[in-house]
């Protein structure tokens, strides 16, 4: 197997234009390409339903969270709530708590969130905060188009976040989209960005 | 609810995940402030006060690198937030042990510069209510530079006319939005034009 | 940057013309509506079916593995912490549930005797009936070992970008980069040799 010319590497990475080949690169490129699309049929089958199937039979999953939390299976009761450190300050603590949550059909109920901010010319942008037990690299955002507006979702449990960007892996700044501020307690005048989730459900 | 109950009563009987020796806080922060945060941590435990709380501050400042007293202190300040906020909710919530949840709510709150007596207000209007989303909303009108008093009367308004939860933080939305109109509105006419609208106040806007 | 009224970020749906966003179905799954994994299942199963034929180069194994990693993603779809990933992490799952199955039988290949015939070699490519063409590179593909058959696939069936793949694959990119080279000259001598 003979290696191929560089140039047609790289068009068929996308960087460089194929127009730009000689000829028979250009042919090479095409046969590639075409080769491709002959393989590229969508099958016919579909597994849907007997996916669904296992699953209604067996509609427990794995939760994320604490061991206290999974250990609610042995109670016998089927729970399916997905849950984050933020809730298990209610639930770990006592009855009335409990009592008092508006749990649904399925316990509290996660909402979505989008993270977006703008640091151009930075090399990676990630959210740390409350929800993630303030861990790195858990929840990175993204500048696909390199715009320099970087954006992530999330799915995070309805109720209060605090959380900060870590710009290029060090630079620790408040969200400026947040509107919500709290002093983070350590005494250097830090602020960390607060953000209120509201049920997915719950929305018009 | 007698379902409910038996979980719940089910739950207490399960073995408390022990914070003895965190096991989240392993690795996560200096080892020279684990002595201390694992015992204030285990005076929240012992007074009945939401631990998570203090769990998180120390991830947190472990997270950031903040050097180990002031780690501790910032955890300390926490506990003496959450145990303020106990006070409070004893006081508004008389005759009853404080529901842990109002008590995080409310130490949260506390920390954004809430002032207790307005607090204690919002708490009284609905005591058996998750307290959170009217605490916010009423730290976000103070924030927007609205007046404690006149924002605590807003909001009471809004939950006498049957707005709850989230929609208690769309009036506050609605009251920075009537503040940004053009025409040099004042805060109480702001408040008033919101007023006016209750309950009708528009939901959050979509992209 | 995005315009944003005063109000502090509350949680935002989007709806899109082409149904619900991943993020906003996870979010129901999670919340407790099981069978809102269906929608997942449709809009991803004919990606990952193609993709898991593919690398096992035979449908019934394909689909084996594709409901096993289906199964698998919902009782795991708490830990897909970052949802606007779900399609790396669907193919991630799949890949190695076909990685599994390859080791089970004991070979990263796929066995030629079950690879198609091929075309008798004085044909040329043009002559070939185009159930011919595709099984010519059905076989050249299966040639291949399991890693670059997977990088090709991604890549130029799958149309993934290399940072995805990096995703799906835990390899960096550079290492993707050679792998995807290496099975494009194995397939371009393989169609060169029919090619007379």
């Amino acid at each position: 197997m003979s290696p191929i010319d560089p140039r047609l590497q790289e068009a068929l990475d996308g960087e460089r234009d194929p127009g730009e080949l000689p000829t028979d690169l250009r042919e090479a490129h095409a046969r590639l390409i075409a080769a491709a699309q002959l393989v590229s049929g969508t099958p016919q089958l579909s597994v849907a339903a007997r996916v669904m199937a296992e699953i209604r039979q067996n509609p427990a999953r794995v939760e994320a969270g604490s061991p206290l939390l999974r250990s609610i299976r042995w109670l016998g009761r089927p729970v399916t709530v997905r849950l984050r450190p933020a809730w298990t300050l209610a639930l770990a603590a006592g009855l009335a708590a409990i009592l008092l949550l508006p749990f649904g059909p399925g316990g509290p109920v996660p909402g979505v969130t989008k993270f977006v901010g703008h640091f151009p010319g930075a090399r990676s942008v990630e959210v740390v905060g409350s929800f993630n037990d303030w861990s790195r690299g858990a929840l990175a955002l993204n500048d696909d188009d390199h715009d320099g507006i970087w954006h992530a979702d999330a799915v995070l449990p309805a109720g209060q976040h605090e959380y900060m960007f870590v710009v290029d892996g060090e630079r620790w700044v408040p969200d400026p989209l947040a509107g919500r501020y709290v002093d983070d307690g350590f005494g250097e005048g830090q602020q960390n960005s607060l953000l209120i989730v509201r049920p997915a459900a719950a929305q018009p | 609810m007698r379902v409910r109950l038996a979980f719940a009563l089910g739950l207490a009987a399960a073995p408390l995940t022990a914070q003895n020796g965190n096991p989240r806080l392993a690795g996560r922060v200096p080892p020279a402030a684990l002595p201390a945060i694992d015992s204030i941590i285990a005076a929240a435990v012992a007074e009945s006060l939401p631990t998570e709380p203090l769990v998180q501050k120390a991830l947190e400042g472990g997270a950031k690198n903040v050097p180990a007293d002031r780690l501790v202190n910032g955890v300390r300040r926490g506990l003496l937030q959450l145990r303020a906020a106990r006070v409070i909710v004893a006081r508004a919530v008389p005759g009853q042990a404080p529901p842990e949840g109002h008590v995080a709510a409310v130490s949260a709150a506390l920390a954004r510069g809430l002032p207790a007596p307005i607090v204690e207000r919002l708490l009284t209007v609905a005591p058996n209510e998750a307290p959170g989303p009217a605490l916010h909303a009423a730290a976000d009108l103070i924030a927007h530079r609205f007046d404690p008093d006149s924002a605590a009367d807003l909001l009471v308004d809004a939950h006498n006319k049957g707005l709850r939860a989230g929609r208690l933080l769309d009036v506050a939305v609605a009251a920075d939005h009537e503040l940004q109109r053009g025409g040099g509105r004042s805060p109480s006419e702001a408040l008033a034009h919101v007023r006016a609208m209750l309950p009708n106040v528009p939901f959050p806007k979509r992209p | 940057m995005e315009h944003r009224d005063e109000a502090p970020r509350e949680g935002v749906t989007e709806m899109v013309n082409n149904g619900a966003p991943d993020v906003e179905v996870v979010a129901r799954v999670l919340g407790g509506d099981g069978e809102a994994f269906g929608i997942l299942i449709r809009r991803y199963e004919p990606g990952l079916l193609r993709f898991a034929t593919r690398m096992l180069g035979n449908p019934d194994a394909a689909a084996d593995a594709v409901a096993e990693s289906l199964v698998r993603a919902y009782r795991h779809l708490a830990q897909c912490r970052d949802p606007e990933r779900l399609r790396s992490w669907l193919y991630r799952i799949t890949g190695n549930r076909c990685r599994s199955h390859l080791a089970r039988r004991h070979t990263n290949d796929i066995s030629l005797s079950d690879a198609p015939p091929l075309a008798d070699g004085s044909d040329t490519w043009g002559d070939l009936e185009r159930s011919e063409q595709v099984a010519l590179v059905e076989r050249a593909l299966a040639a291949l070992p399991a890693e670059k058959r997977e990088a090709f696939v991604l890549k130029h069936v799958e149309g993934m970008s290399y940072e995805e793949m990096a995703a799906v694959t835990g390899a960096r990119i550079p290492t993707l980069k050679m792998r995807v080279h290496r099975a494009r000259e194995a397939l371009l001598a393989a169609l060169e040799e029919v090619v007379r």
